[in-house]
């Protein structure tokens, strides 16, 4: 938002100071006349940063006023000078109609009227203003679609409303938000109150602190804007909370309103001040009872139905989630409508819709919160709440966003840390940990200087001569092993099978390179003929490539020739790559080497970065698959430890084998960030700076994010799947590390503790189990992991390892290995590790 | 009654890495064709709403990665499977031939309670490419569907949207009736055996 609410220097008085003064002001009006219309309404009160939100995502959020305005037409009498509430019975629908109640989007105010929604916001609340205020009426209308002044805009007479319902903020739905119901029977869009930024909430909040040591409104609960509007409303209308819907505020009810929403309620309780008077009577609310439902079927269904049908999934009641605790109650009662029912079951969709949705909201309250101080409330909440433990290690200290640490290393910084030699002159740990927390400048070109260390092509004690030594030899020897693939490409391969295998590879790693990360302007462009006519990109008529796939293609053959055992060519291989792991072109790589070569535009330096990144990737891309395994296996056992709750439900859904992390894991998250994203996190990964598998944190860092949402809304293997696939492009990529970063400091001492408990003698059948599982990871997550697999003694088992977890936990190997910050290899031999399987698929 | 619920189809899309299976699948969903999909990693699928004989069913398309070393991680989700469809690129032999491992790879697998009378259908993709690059014939691809149970055989073309529409039809159809033969338990091969026959009018023989 550029424009700044209350910077008004009209700081608020006492409540008393009005009535010294109101004499004064009495009876004449001290009107601003409009200047643009002439005529006006007159603007009682109004709250600054309310908002609608059209869609789920928070950029698409307007912001505007809520206001309550009195129609100029009918002059204030004397008499009915709104005093305190206590009057309230008194009121007749008839002067409800001069009182309109409004919203209008800050974009459509002219700066005038702007400042004057601002100066009535930071107006004291306790009392009407003294002053007049004239802006320009609104058109009045009932249902927000006829309105002008854009499409949620609305202003509407008290004695149109039908009841509020009200929900102040909580831990599920940061924003408080209410929703206005007319007497035709619809729905307004929900106005949420961002209290956080509204000065005028900020400070009747602090206020309210001071005066009566006691943050909390009437009712116990938290304030916020919504319970201001309620003011307003009581000093002209009654205002009566349904005993049977708390969340239902009636507006000038009937007889028959009090007893429909009377009923259903033993006690009055907890009620609001103004719902003694009805008793409960016996009179079931009736679907017409609450135009609520048949509204909002109306007017958000349309929203849903149309973002909805971003997936379609396996269809299920929408009774599941009308059950849901943290839907809003509107969208719940919507849910549980028969006839809604019956729609819902055509888009049923709406389900992960709704999830994506309630995320949404969430994130949005945890950017929230880590603009705020810690309260011992707060701590508590979250401590209550599922996720909290790791709320609470996200707001430490040392974790804050704005740490310094966390800023990128420029080039000026890094070259600040080598002497005129070129040798590094702080400890190697202490780099990598700034580029851990920082990363890299992405425009300075430091990246080009700071990666290859990183990855380990250069090392970190050498001179800048030695590593220029260094390359002039590497870059002969990829000139050398790009010509020998080249020449056999022309004189033809030693035997049929070689030219075979060699074309078949080839058309492999095109069709690929055609595929990958083609939206990067360095890629995107075709402006070269096809070099060969046999290739399905050839194309006599049109360009067909461009340079930099071209050179992509080049680098990939030539690591297929560095990684290929020699077999019956020169021998410059072996001296080039003793331990050449034969892997074959496999769909990935192709993924790996552009963003190097992206940032280095130099071929032969994006090759020897490229052997080297494959270093640790290559156990991804063996044809037993080992690598995959091993890691899906290793978040298997991390996410027992820190979350048994989470891992239980994902047994439940046969989800375990944790496959929806295969794509994450196999090209480093490639496919969920977007670019500099990924340049950013895999320069924070090749540090290795906590542990070498930190990469398996970010992944239960993205599930611990999602996980309440995976635990109260999916149901299948299925669903996990599509739901963790599409959380692509939208993950956050600097609170994930921050939260992964405090999973592993989790993961850590948990190690720990339980290492310092080991000496005490677990249960016999326990260890044995746990050591099996330890030796044989792969056949372990092989048969137990299957989703349709028998999982029954599979549960009863975790059962019980999670309800004695503290006494029997054991770390595991491939736990323990997380801890240690030495790249994991597998050594493989090639032939040795290829399964042979029972179809006969060669690979 | 059974007939009267709500059923999902879920249906397997095999073939050789770049014959275009996310294309194909792509093209029938969503009604476009991009040439910017990345290969694919892992496995995902897309749904869709048909009716099939005025029964309103839900398509669950699985989209795998084609890179045989992938299968071995992948095939969880092989498991209830209502039908298979096979893709090979008409330009490419070896994508032809490798389609009895991905069948016999897919039976393996899924393991259905009656492997011989599973429903395959077999797709013959980037027919728009031309003549010149052909390298499978109609006829060789008919003699071969024909051959392992008259599998029911389209020509297609995701980039053109060339049978796609009648393809996957058929393939619902056959998902369908599989998923009927299933939940009355017993091995229903008479009826699959006169169903059958109207997908082959489908065909695009
Ligand atoms: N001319 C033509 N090209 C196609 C057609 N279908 C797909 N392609 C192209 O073939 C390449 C591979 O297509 P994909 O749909 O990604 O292939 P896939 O089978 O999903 O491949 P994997 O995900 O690697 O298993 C892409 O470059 C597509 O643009 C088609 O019908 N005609
Ligand atoms: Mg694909």
């Amino acid at each position: 938002m550029s424009r700044r609410v209350g910077s008004s220097n009209d700081p608020p008085s006492p409540s008393a100071s009005y009535y010294d003064v109101s004499d004064d002001e009495e009876g004449g009006y001290n009107t601003i006349a409009h200047a643009n219309t002439g005529r006006g309404v007159k603007l009682l009160y109004s709250k600054s940063k309310v908002y609608v939100h059209p869609s789920p995502s928070a950029k698409d959020n307007i912001p505007g006023f809520i206001a309550l305005v009195q129609q100029k037409s009918a002059p204030l009498a004397a008499d009915e000078r709104p005093g305190t509430a206590s009057s309230s019975h008194s009121k007749s629908q008839n002067d409800a109609s001069k009182y309109l109640l409004a919203w209008v989007p800050e974009s459509s105010l002219a700066q005038d009227d702007f400042s004057t929604y601002v100066k009535v916001d930071m107006k004291d609340t306790e009392s009407p203003p003294k002053q007049t205020y004239l802006v320009p009426p609104l058109p009045v209308s009932s249902s927000y679609d006829d309105s002008n002044v854009g499409p949620y805009a609305f202003s509407l007479p008290l004695s149109h409303i039908y009841s509020i319902l009200v929900r102040p903020p909580n831990l599920g739905w940061w924003f408080g938000s209410i929703i206005i119901n007319t007497k035709s029977g619809s729905s307004l869009p929900a106005l949420f109150f961002h209290d956080s930024e509204c000065e005028s909430t900020i400070l009747q909040k602090k206020r309210k602190t001071k005066e009566s040591f006691d943050p909390f409104g009437e009712g116990g609960d938290l304030f916020w804007g919504g319970d201001e509007v309620l003011k307003w409303l009581k000093r002209y209308v009654t205002v009566e909370r349904s005993t049977a819907e708390p969340s239902v505020y009636l507006i000038n009810p009937s007889e028959e309103d009090l007893l429909g929403f009377g009923q259903g309620r033993k006690s009055l309780e907890g009620q609001g001040p103004n719902s003694d008077k009805q008793q409960s009577k016996k009179q079931p609310p009736g679907p017409g009872m609450d135009p609520l439902t048949k509204a909002l079927k109306e007017t958000r269904w349309k929203i849903l139905e149309n973002l909805s049908k971003i997936t379609t999934f396996t269809r299920r009641t929408a009774q599941d989630l009308a059950n849901n605790n943290n839907l809003p109650p509107q969208v719940r009662r919507l849910l549980q409508n028969p006839e809604v029912q019956t729609i819902q079951d055509e888009f049923d969709s709406a389900r992960l819709y709704l999830a994506r949705w309630a995320m949404g909201i969430a994130e949005q309250s945890e950017r929230e919160r880590r603009q705020r101080i810690y309260t011992a409330r707060d701590v508590l909440e979250t401590e209550s709440s599922s996720v909290g433990e790791f709320e609470i290690l996200d707001g430490t200290e040392s974790m804050s966003l704005n740490d310094s640490k966390r800023r990128p290393v420029t080039m000026k910084e890094w070259k600040g840390y080598f002497d005129s030699k070129g040798r590094l002159q702080i400890t190697e740990n202490e780099i990598k940990e700034r580029v851990f927390h920082g990363g890299l400048d992405m425009e300075d070109g430091v990246r080009k200087e700071a990666w290859p260390f990183l990855l380990g092509l250069y090392e970190w004690n050498s001179s800048a001569e030695e590593r220029k030594a260094m390359m002039n030899s590497l870059r002969d020897q990829y000139i050398r092993l790009k010509g020998q693939w080249w020449e056999r490409m022309i004189e033809g391969q030693a035997t049929q099978e070689q030219e075979e295998w060699w074309r078949e590879q080839k058309n492999r790693i095109e069709k690929d390179v055609h595929r990958t990360d083609r939206h990067i302007p360095l890629f995107a462009g075709e402006d070269i003929p096809h070099p060969d006519p046999s290739s399905p990109f050839y194309n006599e008529h049109s360009p067909g490539t461009n340079v930099h796939m071209e050179q992509l293609k080049d680098m990939l053959l030539t690591y297929l020739e560095y990684d290929t055992p020699p077999d019956g060519r020169t021998s410059t291989s072996i001296t080039i790559n003793p331990n050449p792991q034969n892997l074959g072109y496999v769909q990935g790589m192709s993924d790996l080497l552009s963003p190097l070569y992206a940032v280095f535009q130099d071929d032969a330096l994006a090759f020897w970065c490229f052997v080297h990144f494959m270093k640790r990737m290559s156990r991804n891309f063996v044809r037993s698959q080992a690598g995959m395994r091993a890691q899906l296996n290793s978040l298997d056992q991390i996410v027992q430890l820190l979350d048994p709750k989470l891992y239980l439900h994902l047994q439940k859904l046969d989800s375990t084998n944790f496959f929806f992390f295969f794509r994450m894991l196999l090209v480093w998250y490639k496919r969920e960030f977007d670019w500099s994203d990924v340049l950013r996190l895999w320069e924070s990964l090749w540090t290795d700076y906590l542990s070498s598998q930190f990469h398996l944190f970010i992944a239960v860092a993205i599930l611990e994010k999602h996980r309440d949402v995976i635990m109260e809304h999916l149901r299948g293997f299925d669903e996990v799947l599509k739901y963790i696939n599409e959380l692509s492009g939208t993950i956050e990529l600097q609170s994930t590390l921050i939260r992964a970063e405090s999973l592993f400091h989790k993961f850590e001492k948990m190690v720990e503790a339980i290492d310092r408990k080991d000496h005490f003698p677990a249960a016999p059948i326990e260890i044995r189990q746990r050591q099996g599982k330890g030796k044989d990871p792969e056949d372990n997550s092989q048969t137990a992991k299957q989703p349709q697999g028998s999982s029954s003694s599979n549960d009863a088992s975790h059962q019980r390892t999670n309800s004695e977890a503290d006494k029997e936990k054991v770390i595991s190997p491939e736990l323990r290995l997380l801890l240690s910050k030495e790249i994991v290899t597998l050594e493989e031999n090639a032939d040795a590790g290829a399964r042979t399987r029972a179809s006969g698929l060669k690979d | 009654m059974a007939s009267r619920k709500k059923v999902l189809l879920k249906v397997i899309i095999l073939g050789d890495s770049g014959v275009g299976k996310t294309s194909l699948m792509n093209q029938y969903v969503n009604k476009k064709f991009s040439t910017s999909y990345k290969a694919t990693i892992g496995a995902d699928f897309l749904t869709k709403e048909v009716t099939v004989d005025d029964r309103i069913v839900t398509l669950q398309l699985w989209d795998t990665a084609g890179q045989e070393r992938f299968q071995s991680l992948g095939v969880a989700f092989y498991r209830g499977a209502d039908c298979c469809v096979l893709v090979y690129d008409v330009n490419s032999p070896k994508s032809f031939e490798t389609l009895d491992s991905w069948r016999d790879e897919f039976l393996i697998q899924a393991s259905p309670r009656d492997p011989d009378n599973f429903p395959f259908v077999v797709l013959g993709n980037k027919v728009d490419m031309g003549e010149e690059r052909r390298m499978i014939s109609q006829k060789r691809a008919h003699a071969y569907c024909q051959q392992r149970g008259q599998m029911p055989y389209f020509e297609t073309s995701a980039k053109d949207n060339v049978n796609v529409e009648q393809a996957f039809e058929v393939i619902a159809r056959n998902a369908l009736l599989q998923e009927e033969s299933e939940e009355y338990g017993g091995d229903f091969s008479d009826v699959i055996d006169i169903n059958l026959n109207p997908e082959r009018d489908g065909c695009a023989c």
